[in-house]
């Protein structure tokens, strides 16, 4: 459990908040490329840590992630027209470039300068791995660009997508950390979906449904150990990072792709789950894509024309009890990722940890929490650079193996936990 | 048409949720295995806690009763000695504190009480004096085979974080 002022230091990301200045450390995954395909496409509208920005494709090319309003009367550049290498304003004419600068007011002679001194806060937006990234933190601090897998990896061999889920974004993350739910809500799925399906590591899943759990600081996080009996003295260990904020992996499963999630605010009611699909050696198959592409393994189905999951909690999550009675899926819905969405939703847009009762196998989450706290205060009082900020910190893989009953996970693990170019993942 | 989870999970439904305890005071049972391990749960045994109770080692005394192995007995911050199956009994979950490097050996004993019984046992091992790894893989390996839970924690401050997040 956590105390009120606790939960509310953990859960409040807005600007000024100690967890919302921590985010502002970091490279964020703004929105996918393709939602600026070409030169002066439409803008869109990101809400970000409670920010409301716009983001904008000039006619050269150029990303801009600018305030969403116009500064003359409020309007919403959104309705603007974007030409000329800038958003113009459709209310009055005020036009402003990709940085925020202002560089015209039709009213005001060119010559008065008027415009030079008008200028939206803007932040930097690169693209990166077919995802758009920003940083909203002071520009004397911007780190260097972002190195997870996911995103250095040939644009063929990923594939990643993003889905609103309507809660905080802590508790959405919690689950990625969260490895003991998996034996219960997940079940169904492993032998079903087609990218997990196959691998011969899922009968010790299927085989020992209790789970032992280690947990271990890492550099940029935390490393979680879930293990179970296999042959030989030997345990099956399923190892999931997290690194600071909020990016988790999720352990892979034979040669199938390695997937895993950044769980980014939006304010502090609602979150961006991203949720990526990599291979580190080779091309994902037309099968696998088109897989994903139909809400398998952690992507979802989509309301056409929206990144909200078609399942959603307007229609209960499409909830099947037939196929809960017949222990198809244990939830009664279908889908990993909406399976974790409805239960992370439900316990509302901001969940009351003070009434919560917490086991020991809850460690990682209990830790992560420490971790994040930690960290804020730590960058309040001295300004310290808190972990996950160093892109060696990203070079970091989920891994499934089977290790010796006395082998400490991290050291057994050592090398399949480094993401190294041209190295297949280690999976069992 | 809002479906009935769509309504109850909104903000202002959250403010109609039940406003009751959903649990009852729980009984840890907290015991450093070493020297060190006690250095660093002392003053967390001073705070305000619900139905913890904390030992800062373990001692052992000839049996009661002829044919009876020996009896285990966990020691208290204030010296009071207590008995480890009696403590165990009554516990709701055991959590076991190491510092890294440290003889841990006593949690063998400890996990024998708590298999008998039943209760979850969890490990906590601290590496804030700086061990190196094989000592940080001793201790691993020491407490792996008892414990349902291991957790490394670089500072010692994570044990009151951990101990108020499990309402101890």
């Amino acid at each position: 459990m956590l105390r009120k002022e606790q939960n509310d230091y953990l859960s409040q990301t807005g600007p000024g908040t100690p967890l919302g200045n921590l985010f502002r450390c970091y490279w964020m995954p703004a929105l996918l490329a393709e939602e600026l395909p070409e030169n002066d496409c439409p803008p869109v509208r990101v809400k970000l840590m409670s920010e409301r920005l716009l983001a904008v494709r000039d006619s050269e090319g150029k990303y801009g992630l600018i305030d969403e309003f116009c500064a003359h009367r409020g309007v919403s550049l959104w309705f603007g027209r974007n030409e000329d290498c800038g958003l113009r304003c459709p209310y009055h004419g005020w036009k402003y470039d990709v940085t925020g600068q202002c560089v015209d007011v039709p009213s005001e002679a060119v010559e008065s300068g008027y415009a030079k001194k008008i200028k939206l806060k803007n932040y930097p937006l690169i693209e990166r791995g077919g995802v758009l990234w920003t940083y909203m933190g002071p520009a004397d601090k911007q780190p260097p660009l972002p190195e997870f897998e996911f995103c250095t990896v040939p644009l063929n061999q990923t594939f990643t997508t993003k889905r609103v889920q309507e809660c905080n974004w802590l508790q959405a993350m919690e689950g990625g950390i969260d490895s003991s739910h998996v034996s219960w809500l997940h079940r169904g799925d492993l032998s079903n979906d087609p990218l997990f399906k196959g691998a011969a590591g899922n009968k010790y899943n299927m085989q020992d449904m209790s789970p032992v759990f280690e947990v271990v600081e890492n550099d940029g996080g935390l490393l979680i150990g879930a293990r179970r009996n296999a042959e030989d003295d030997q345990y099956y260990w399923r190892i999931t990072p997290w690194v600071m904020p909020c990016y988790t992996g999720v352990p892979p499963r034979g040669d199938h792709p390695i997937h895993g999630h950044f769980w980014v605010p939006i304010d502090d009611e609602s979150c961006w789950a991203w949720s990526y699909d990599y291979h580190p050696t080779r091309p994902l198959s037309d099968v696998e894509v088109a897989a994903m592409k139909d809400g398998k393994g952690v992507h979802v189905k989509y309301v056409p024309g929206t990144y909200r999951p078609a399942a959603n909690k307007d229609n209960d999550y499409l909830m099947n009890r037939a196929a809960q009675k017949a222990g198809k899926t244990f939830s009664g819905i279908e889908g990993i990722g909406m399976q974790d969405a409805s239960l992370q939703e439900s316990m509302g847009p901001l969940c009351d940890r003070t009434k919560e009762n917490l086991v020991g196998t809850d460690n990682g989450i209990i830790m992560a929490r420490h971790r994040l706290q930690r960290a804020a205060k730590a960058l309040a009082d001295k300004g310290t650079i808190p972990p996950g900020v160093d892109p060696e910190h990203h070079k970091v893989r989920q891994a499934a193996l089977l290790l010796k009953h006395d082998m400490p996970f991290r050291d057994g693990a050592k090398e399949a936990l480094k993401a190294k170019q041209g190295v297949r993942q280690t999976s069992v | 048409m809002l479906s009935e989870s769509a309504r109850v999970t909104t903000a202002h439904e959250a403010g109609f949720r039940v406003q009751y305890p959903n649990s009852r005071e729980r009984a840890a049972k907290i015991i450093a295995l070493d020297a060190e391990a006690a250095k660093a749960l002392e003053p967390v045994s001073r705070e305000h806690w619900h139905g913890a109770a904390f030992f800062t080692s373990l001692s052992f005394s000839a049996p009661s009763a002829p044919g009876q192995t020996l009896d285990a007995w966990l020691n208290d911050v204030a010296g009071h000695a207590m008995n480890l199956a009696a403590e165990v009994a009554e516990a709701d979950y055991v959590v076991v504190i190491t510092s890294a490097g440290e003889d841990s050996r006593a949690v063998s004993v400890i996990a024998e009480a708590c298999k008998l019984r039943k209760k979850t046992l969890v490990g906590l091992i601290l590496t804030h004096n700086g061990p190196t790894d094989e000592q940080v893989a001793a201790s691993l390996k020491e407490l792996r085979p008892y414990t349902r839970m291991l957790v490394v924690a670089s500072g010692a401050d994570y044990i009151e974080a951990m101990l108020t997040a499990l309402r101890a």
